[in-house]
């Protein structure tokens, strides 16, 4: 009851209060817009010779994987060449699926680090 | 080229994804008026102020986009950066240093003394100084329930404070302008 009562009286304070709110209107842009945007740090730029520092470490490190590995390798070769002149089996589809992960896995690190 | 029809959500997943600069612009175009007005009353209507908080405001945003989980609107959340950038340059400058309104006169603010003004400009000027007797907390316990016409969870959300604070504050708050706005209050 007396909360009701407090409500009614405080009527004219809260319409006061959203006419303060409604009259301060809308703030035009006068430029704040440009002020902030030109404050925003520099998008971030690899220097030049990163990417292709990159993909040599990459090949680095594919060449010495089959230089300690060269059984892998050649399984993995020779079964990318049987696949294209027999018709393909199971074990070939697997590897060259594994292939086509290693790939993409390979492809999305880079860019990821490229970004 | 961001149109109205894109939402915010769809501009800051630009930002996110493809580091889109015209995206988050057209962000801080919509955003900028109603965070440069709740600045401007968190500071007791220094415009330079409030908007050299505003610009940190929207930076502070770009750096820390990706913390954004959609849990509350983006303008609360900005209305949350905002609050927090007041609340740190209240703390580097001494509050003296501050400028602020003109002091109220102790007393109660008569509405007869605002005669030649019209009732409603004479009650938003008492208004006005009323507010600078308010609390840090009150003060900006009115700002987001009134003016950015938040909810109290949401204002408590900004605030960084339980609900019930807000609520406290908001009564004691409105308690202090009945008080010091008296005049206005219509006869029984």
């Amino acid at each position: 009851m007396d909360q009701d009562r407090a409500d009614n009286d405080d009527g004219w304070l809260e319409q006061a209060l959203k006419s303060d709110a409604q009259a301060a209107g809308y703030i035009a842009d006068d430029g704040f817009t440009s002020a902030v945007m030109a404050r925003l740090p520099a998008p971030a730029t690899l220097p030049a010779w990163r990417r292709p520092a990159v993909a040599l470490l990459w090949l680095v490190a594919a060449g010495a994987l089959v230089a300690l590995l060269p059984d892998l390798f050649y399984t993995v070769f020779g079964s990318l060449v049987t696949l294209f002149v027999q018709p393909p089996s199971w074990s070939h589809i697997g590897v060259l699926l594994l292939v086509i992960g290693a790939t993409t896995w390979s492809t999305l690190v880079y860019a990821m680090r490229a970004e | 080229m961001p149109s109205a029809e894109v939402s915010d959500a769809q501009l800051i997943a630009r930002v996110l994804v493809q580091d889109d600069r015209h995206a988050f612009g057209e962000l801080v175009r919509r955003h900028q008026s109603a965070v440069r007005a709740c600045l401007r009353k968190l500071t007791s209507g220094n415009h330079a102020l409030a908007d050299d908080l505003a610009q940190e405001t929207f930076l502070l945003a770009y750096r820390n986009l990706r913390s954004f989980r959609q849990q509350a609107k983006f303008s609360t959340w900005l209305y949350r950066i905002a609050y927090n950038a007041f609340l740190a340059e209240r703390r580097k400058i001494k509050e003296s240093q501050l400028p602020e309104e003109e002091e109220a006169e102790d007393g109660a603010l008569s509405a007869d003394a605002a005669a030649p003004l019209s009732h409603s400009v004479a009650l938003a000027l008492d208004l006005k100084r009323a507010m600078a007797v308010l609390s840090e907390g009150e003060r900006a316990a009115i700002v987001q329930c009134y003016h950015n016409d938040l909810s109290h969870e949401e204002a408590a959300y900004v605030l960084g404070c339980p609900v019930g604070t807000v609520k406290t504050h908001l009564l004691r708050a409105k308690q202090k302008l009945k008080a010091r706005l008296g005049a206005w209050a219509p006869e029984h």
